[in-house]
């Protein structure tokens, strides 16, 4: 099977685009979902009570 | 160490290190008439000291079941004091190559000391002893306390740790007997590339068993970077690493690619090998020992999330800025400057959002070498990626490339930002892990913190000039048209700016000698027993250091 | 039960982040280089590239092996100084056959990608031996046990033979000769001579490189590799490659 170069470098060309631009915009939304944001402050607040050790 | 192993640890620890032993015995007979079956003799020998050193300690007391309610830090010690001992060694054999671009004799003859084949040794030694070292220490540090889970099993980080080390130290003996790949920052053979993919893929492994162990229900952002480094190096290895050996008991192998996709394939391992061994991985300490060390949160935790996948993303596309105005299609080399260019916004969000961390914290920074160490970390990477975003434009590129000014810009990213991180991390975990009050001498911190940054600054400023000033004399054109310079005038023209490089490295080189022997007497500081006994802080030493607040 | 599920969300929550770092970190690999490989149908035929000679693939394991590469690069770019410095910039067809390619990233020194038969044999062997011989403010290594060293041919075949596995289009009869093929090129009066001819083009260079043909040393391989760089296809000389390749 002869895969064509002309071929192969426009869809790189053209889906490389789309998929940058479409997984900024879900990373984006991830990130600034509302409901998400609680979680987020706990998360970075949960390096501070480790010292207790492991709880497993 | 062996005491805390229980005997059905012992005993898999043994028979894993006879496995190597057989396995280092089999290519020492096999490879016998090639430089191979040193490598073989080496890993046999590695193997039978593991074993003695377990049998001598086989039968004292099992560790009592209490040892699961403390994090087992063991290893991440282990890592430490390895670390310390592969960026003074890297470091040293770092300057002396400096040198021998000031003076060709310091070679002093032999074969095995002239650049071509110290440079390795250099490279590997600080990127893969120094930065892998710190990174599996303080990944196993890290995992456990954001997971507030223990790792599952006692055998598994010291098989990574230890494993790890013997394909450091295969690699570099291996560039000195002249076994090398040639691909650079990937130049060991295929057997010991071989053997770095075995221990990998376990790391990768005892990594998601004990995330599986965790309470909290999210992951720290911290896991994600290191997790991007584990997985991301290990899928760039196994790929620019695809070659075929002359015979099983023969070192030398030939790539897979050629040419044009081989200068590609290496340049997207290259690169990416900056991206996820000398920047997700760091940046994971980073999100984690910044923080803790100010006692302040992440300044904005959704940052650190789309800075990840931004760097995951971008990275990848970025390798082809390596290869400007070369028989790279230059389709693909627009592409490259471009995601090059971008890549400046998660690296940028990291940047800052670490800085806007130390707000409110200033004060801490002024007074903790420890902490500042870690913020100028921060501000070398937002200059080195900035920097590189810019090198990644064709026509500066086009100046830039070949020159040391690559070296200077690698430089300050491998100075400023990957070591200082390091060190600031090692400085903070030390008396955590050895359960000391804080370092044997806060004096000595200091003394290390302006030595490296003046190192830095010294070695950059030599290597911009340097690179400046080659670059624009390659290009300088008479009037009747002709190059004005041979490349020999420009050689020439150099020879300030190596000795200066080579001073800059040498103020660093005594830093991290210092750090080494404070960190070392730190270790030997009365209270060994009390990382056993638990949390109680010891009293500083009576050495009549001064030491500055805390 | 519910332990189980507990367990079974957590690892699923690892794992999702596994994939998703995989599959988001591959992509960008994989569209840009996938089509450099089937980018031979684009770049220029070469018809009159050669092989390597086994001396040759031995010099060049000895330039890689010494690490050459960290100081000198064999990649003319498109620049005017750099091809007025270093000859007809280098095209992609010219390293088809570099397993690996040595394209550098560093020029401590000068480039070497048409290196071949600018000097003659006796300068090399002089620099190569003590580079401050010929150029008192070089910086480079001195290479002088190379003279002394015996070359190893007893596994030329293997290499040749892995070579071919990787695609360099080496015959049975290359790889069955490959040591004495390797000898007879620095003894072009033994009476292998031909055969080495017969099998690489009569354009091959065949001379002691090192000026003592009675022993085969690591600098006559050395030499030999240095002296066919850049000469092994005439494709950039050529204007119409040249115009080719600029489209």
């Amino acid at each position: 099977m002869i895969v064509e170069h002309a071929f192969l470098v426009g869809f790189s060309k053209s889906f490389g685009l789309f998929y940058l631009i479409a997984l900024s915009i879900a990373v984006v939304i991830y990130a600034m979902w509302p409901s998400n944001k609680k979680r987020f402050d706990d998360a970075a607040q949960s390096i501070f009570h480790d010292e207790g050790g492991p709880c497993r | 160490m062996i005491a805390q192993l229980t005997l059905i640890e012992r005993q898999r620890a043994i028979a894993i290190c006879i496995a190597v032993a057989v396995g280092g015995a089999l290519i020492m007979l096999g490879g016998r008439d090639d430089v191979m079956g040193i490598h073989g003799a080496l890993i046999f020998v590695a193997g039978m000291l593991m074993i003695f050193r377990i049998g001598m300690s086989y039968y004292a007391p099992e560790p009592s079941e209490d040892r699961l309610t403390r994090y087992y830090d063991d290893p991440s010690r282990a890592g430490i004091v390895l670390a310390m001992i592969w960026v003074v060694f890297a470091l040293a054999v770092g300057d002396w190559v400096a040198w021998q671009l000031v003076e060709p004799n310091l070679t002093f003859g032999p074969a095995w000391s002239s650049f071509g084949r110290l440079r390795p040794v250099h490279t590997t030694g600080v990127i893969f002893g120094f930065g892998g070292n710190a990174l599996i220490a303080t990944s196993f540090y890290v995992v456990q306390r954001t997971s507030r889970a223990r790792l599952p099993d006692q055998v598994t980080p010291w098989f990574v740790l230890l494993g790890y080390n013997l394909f450091c130290l295969l690699a570099v003996t291996g560039y000195l007997m002249g076994i090398t790949q040639s691909k650079e920052y990937a130049e060991p053979e295929w057997y010991v590339d071989l053997w770095l993919v075995v221990v990998w893929v376990i790391y990768f492994v005892l990594y998601l068993r004990t995330l599986a162990r965790r309470k909290e229900p999210h992951i720290y952002v911290s896991n994600w970077y290191y997790m991007a480094f584990i997985l991301v190096v290990a899928i760039l290895h196994i790929v620019n690493n695809l070659a075929v050996p002359i015979s099983l008991t023969s070192a030398k192998s030939y790539s897979a690619f050629a040419g044009v996709q081989d200068a590609m394939t290496e340049w997207w391992y290259g690169h990416n090998a900056v991206a996820f061994f000398l920047t997700a991985g760091f940046l994971g300490m980073m999100y984690y020992y910044l923080p803790i060390r100010a006692g302040r949160p992440i300044y904005s935790y959704r940052m650190s999330i789309i800075s990840f996948w931004g760097i995951t993303f971008f990275y990848m596309w970025a390798g082809s800025h390596h290869l400007h105005y070369t028989a790279l299609p230059q389709w693909v080399q627009t592409l490259g400057m471009t995601f090059s260019l971008m890549l400046l916004i998660p690296s940028w969000g990291s940047a800052g959002n670490l800085l806007l961390t130390l707000n409110g914290a200033w004060d801490k920074v002024r007074d903790d070498a420890t902490l500042r160490f870690m913020m100028v970390a921060a501000v070398f990477y937002g200059l080195t990626t900035f920097e590189g975003s810019f090198m990644a434009i064709r026509s500066v590129n086009s100046l830039s490339h070949y020159t040391d000014w690559t070296v200077g810009h690698v430089h300050a990213g491998a100075l400023g930002w990957v070591a200082m991180i390091t060190f600031g991390a090692i400085y903070a975990s030390v008396p955590w892990l050895w359960k000391r009050e804080q370092m044997y001498s806060p004096r000595l911190v200091e003394v290390h913190f302006w030595l490296a940054l003046s190192g830095t600054v010294i070695y950059v400023f030599s290597m911009w000039n340097s690179g400046i000033v080659q670059g624009l004399m390659w290009r300088t054109y008479n009037e009747g048209g002709t190059l004005a310079f041979s490349f020999i005038d420009t050689l020439v023209a150099m020879h300030p700016y190596y000795i200066a490089r080579a001073v800059g490295g040498l103020f660093f080189l005594i830093g991290g000698c210092v750090g080494a022997y404070n960190v070392w007497m730190t270790i030997l500081q009365p209270g060994a027993a009390a990382s056993q006994a638990g949390d109680v802080p010891q009293p500083p030493p009576a050495s009549g250091v001064l030491q500055p607040a805390e | 039960m519910s332990i189980f599920g507990f367990h079974y969300r957590m690892e699923s929550k690892a794992i999702g982040l596994t994939i998703g770092i995989i599959v988001v970190a591959s992509i960008g690999g994989l569209v840009e280089i996938a089509p450099l490989f089937t980018i031979h149908q684009t770049v220029e035929d070469a018809p009159d590239m050669r092989v390597y000679t086994p001396l040759e693939l031995a010099g060049r394991n000895i330039y890689i092996r010494e690490g050459c590469y960290a100081c000198h690069s064999q990649m003319i770019r498109t620049l005017r100084d750099d091809v007025d410095r270093y000859g007809p910039y280098s095209l992609a067809v010219e390293s088809k056959y570099d397993h690996p390619m040595l394209w550098g990233s560093k020029r401590t020194g000068p480039d070497l990608a048409r290196i071949g038969e600018k000097y003659s044999d006796q300068w090399h062997v002089a620099h190569l031996n003590n580079p401050r011989d010929v150029v008192p403010v070089s910086v480079m290594p001195a290479y002088n046990w190379l003279m002394t060293t015996e070359l190893r041919t007893s596994d030329l075949g293997l290499h040749l033979k892995a070579q071919r596995a990787v695609g360099v289009p080496y015959t049975d009869d290359m790889i069955a000769n490959a040591a004495q093929d390797a000898f007879a090129q620095a003894n072009p009066d033994s009476p292998l001579a031909d055969g080495v001819t017969k099998r690489y083009g009569k354009a091959t260079t065949m001379r002691s490189f090192d000026g003592k043909p009675s022993v085969l040393t690591e600098m006559d391989a050395l030499v030999a590799y240095l002296q066919i760089l850049g000469r092994l296809t005439e494709a950039a000389h050529k204007p119409v490659a040249q115009a080719e390749a600029a489209k």
